[in-house]
């Protein structure tokens, strides 16, 4: 008897704790346990003050549809996701990309002229070598963070 | 007999002349005799075109605020820079349309950044003079501001004309590209037609 008692509260404790950390996570609600993954990121250099751009790959390997929707980072005071496009009489703009859709299985690239990470008014200069974290926030996962490299574009 | 002979030596030279001319890329601003005066990054006075007369330029157009596509130019002209087997005589050119914001320490700064060579100049100036060489090479820019009830602040990005001419030793742009866009190879191999 004490013996079923002790595993039911042992179950208990791993329901309760697992729940817990969903939440921490973000809304799992709808979401087969799968993974965001980010990959191929890098930043231009920037100097203090200035803006710069951080690129990268977001796989989503979930098996439902995600949605990106804010990025932070640690060297500037606000990151946006904008969008460098042509205008219709042939210039070059520039435009918050909103939230970005990211259907299970598909790749959201994030690359020199179309989509960046736009690191607004940075704390420091980012020089080539130097590195920075770049956290993504996503609807249904949460935030996740990539340390990635400064590298100058080749 | 003689006359005839003369005459066919004739016509085929002017056929010659005709077809290289032809082959010649066309004059697309002729900036000879004009002079802009700018600044460089280490606020010295510079006479564009004037003080590159003799050499090729690879000149576009930039401001240092600008994350991606102004970047993304100043890594194609490095990477056109990489591609020369010879560089003797060729410069290369980035001219600000932000003289508010981009100053010769804010352009030194971004060329040691981006770890620009001597041969890279970026130039900025008095707004009047930067804006008629604007208007002369046909380089639009509009400012926009990201807090549209704000239009005071230092806060303001550019839609801007995303262009690279090959400027001749005389002043003269032969060549024109998108900057962002044009494969490294290409201006190579027209560089060389012109240098």
């Amino acid at each position: 008897m004490m013996k079923k008692i002790y595993f039911l509260v042992l179950a208990l404790f791993i329901f309760v704790g697992c729940s817990s950390k969903s939440q921490q996570d973000g809304d799992n609600n709808n979401v087969v346990f799968g993974k965001i993954e980010l990959s191929g990121a890098w930043a231009r250099p920037g100097a203090k003050g200035q803006n710069s751009a951080a690129y990268m790959t977001i796989t989503n390997g979930t098996a439902s549809t995600d949605t990106l929707i804010g990025a932070s980072s640690n060297v500037s005071k606000k990151a946006q996701v904008h969008e460098s496009y042509k205008t219709d009489s042939g210039e070059t703009a520039m435009r918050p990309a909103g939230n970005l859709v990211i259907d299970s299985g598909n790749k959201l690239q994030i690359t020199p002229g179309r989509y960046h990470i736009m690191l607004m008014n940075l704390k420091r200069d980012l020089a080539a070598g130097d590195s920075l974290d770049v956290t993504l926030n996503f609807q249904h996962v949460g935030k996740k963070t990539v340390r990635i490299p400064v590298k100058i574009q080749n | 007999m003689i006359t005839s002979i003369l005459r066919s030596l004739l016509f085929s030279l002017t056929l010659i002349a005709f077809i290289a001319s032809c082959s010649k890329p066309k004059v697309i601003k002729d900036l000879k005799g004009e002079s802009y005066q700018l600044v460089n990054s280490d606020s010295a006075r510079v006479n564009f075109p004037t003080d590159y007369k003799g050499d090729v330029v690879a000149v576009t157009f930039i401001y240092t605020h600008c994350p991606d596509i102004c970047p993304l130019i100043t890594s194609n002209l490095s990477n056109i820079q990489d591609k020369l087997q010879d560089t003797s005589g060729i410069d290369f050119v980035e001219i600000s349309f932000d003289p508010r914001r981009d100053t010769p320490s804010v352009l030194k700064k971004y060329k040691k950044l981006y770890g620009l060579n001597d041969q890279f100049s970026l130039l900025t100036g008095d707004t009047t003079n930067i804006n008629k060489l604007m208007n002369r090479l046909d380089i639009v820019t509009q400012v926009t501001y990201p807090d549209s009830t704000d239009t005071t602040s230092n806060n303001y990005f550019f839609t801007h004309t995303n262009r690279l001419y090959l400027m001749d030793r005389q002043g003269r742009m032969r060549y024109q590209y998108p900057a962002s866009a044009v494969q490294p190879q290409t201006v190579v191999s027209d560089l060389n037609t012109i240098r």
